[in-house]
């Protein structure tokens, strides 16, 4: 197996922004890329710090997000409140499981796995360790990817509220479960892309 | 021409060799894409770009969803959405979902069709730098395909309710979806190439 060289072994850095591989020593003393002028590091400063921070608020968030109602509704049959695991826990009663199981993929599997997932990637960064650093990276791949789909409740919400008003048959309004739910996805989303995956491959003594 | 290449995610040093059409090169320690195989044909980002614009128009002209009853027609699109969280402090959710589903896809198709007409032309457009900067930036903000899907279940969870149809407006996003996907493939890092290509 042919020996990888990372970049700093070679003299290089990479620019997060646009790619360009500069040679470390060219570099000026502001530390700005020459072609898109951002400024460019050999590792994002404060990553894990800026990632667990973000992380933690995430965290907090949901509680609230899950605790207070996201939809307030009334109709001929009374009024209320519904929780993101009280909607799902309908739509399961009423036989619509493939929904059921749609939202409960996007608003408690998803964030749960970025939770577990991120908070796993900065152990074992923090402890340096060597551990399956292919599936680590893998596995930061899906956070990022999976990451915004947990818009899902919020736009279900939105859509639902904005098409029942005035209606004969029922109204629906937003209630503030659903502004900590936007929040714990801005968050999570923040705190996977502050994360650098290149840590997972760091060789610290 | 960039000769190497390193990887975002491991930071692997590569030497860059030429790919053909379809090409995609991979990073052999931890499968990243390091590079695809790119043409600065700015013709056909163009297209798409022109085509993105009119579907997003479409998209926010006419209804995704409504519903007719006795004769009284509420209908939603993106705005209405957005709207319908602007109660109090929950207007922060307002301002997350009009950032991402209507002023995000706006400005990149806005921004792309700008970088690209210059291109076209085989001019290096004014701002390339702070624009290109911008869509990086953006790019995992934009979220046109999570709103498609969440007009999907709007549909089947009211529908047992009221009598709700979908308008032209869904198909709008639907395509809108698939063209900001071709459109991304093309990732901005290979968009920089164009850039010494060109002249300033």
């Amino acid at each position: 197996m042919t020996a990888f060289k990372q970049s700093l072994e070679l003299g290089l850095i990479r620019c997060r922004t646009c790619g360009l591989a500069v040679s470390y020593v060219s570099l000026r003393m502001d530390r700005r890329c020459p072609r898109c002028h951002s400024r460019i590091e050999h590792r994002t400063p404060l990553s894990t710090e800026m990632t667990l921070a973000l992380l933690i608020a995430g965290i907090v968030f949901y509680i609230p997000a899950n605790l207070l109602p996201v939809m307030h509704t009334s109709g001929l049959l009374g009024e209320a409140d519904s929780t993101i695991l009280g909607g799902i826990f309908e739509f399961w009663r009423a036989g619509d499981w493939d929904i059921a199981l749609l939202i409960f993929i996007a608003s408690v599997a998803v964030p749960f796995t970025k939770f577990i997932a991120i908070g796993l990637l900065l152990l074992t960064v923090r402890k340096n360790s060597r551990w399956q650093q292919h599936q680590r990276t893998v596995l930061y791949r899906i956070v990022e990817f999976i990451g915004y789909w947990s818009m899902l409740d919020v736009i279900v919400v939105a859509l639902t509220s904005a098409l029942m008003q005035f209606q004969v048959l029922g109204t629906a309004a937003p209630r503030p479960g659903i502004a900590f739910f936007c929040a714990v996805v801005v968050v999570t989303m923040l705190s996977a892309l502050s994360f650098d995956p290149r840590l997972i491959w760091d060789r610290r003594t | 021409m960039n000769t190497i290449l390193i990887c975002r995610d491991c930071d692997t040093v590569y030497r860059a060799i030429p790919l053909g059409p379809g090409d995609v090169a991979l990073c052999r320690r931890c499968d990243a894409v390091l590079a695809r195989y790119f043409s600065a044909n700015a013709e056909s980002g163009l297209a798409l770009v022109c085509a993105a614009a009119i579907f997003f128009a479409i998209a926010n002209l006419t209804p995704i969803l409504s519903i007719d009853i006795a004769g009284i027609e509420t209908r939603a699109n993106v705005w209405f959405a957005v709207r319908s969280l602007q109660q109090g402090w929950i207007s922060v959710a307002a301002f997350g979902l009009a950032f991402t589903t209507f002023l995000v896809p706006a400005l990149q198709i806005a921004l792309l069709f700008w970088v690209l007409l210059f291109a076209r032309a085989g001019h290096r457009p004014p701002g390339f730098g702070p624009i290109m900067k911008l869509l990086h930036w953006m790019r995992p903000w934009s979220m046109t395909e999570v709103f498609l899907l969440g007009a999907l279940v709007a549909i089947v969870k009211l529908a047992n309710w009221v009598p709700i149809v979908a308008g032209a407006g869904i198909w709008a996003i639907a395509a809108l979806t698939i063209v900001l996907a071709l459109l991304g493939r093309c990732d901005p890092e290979s968009w920089w190439s164009i850039a010494p290509a060109v002249k300033t």
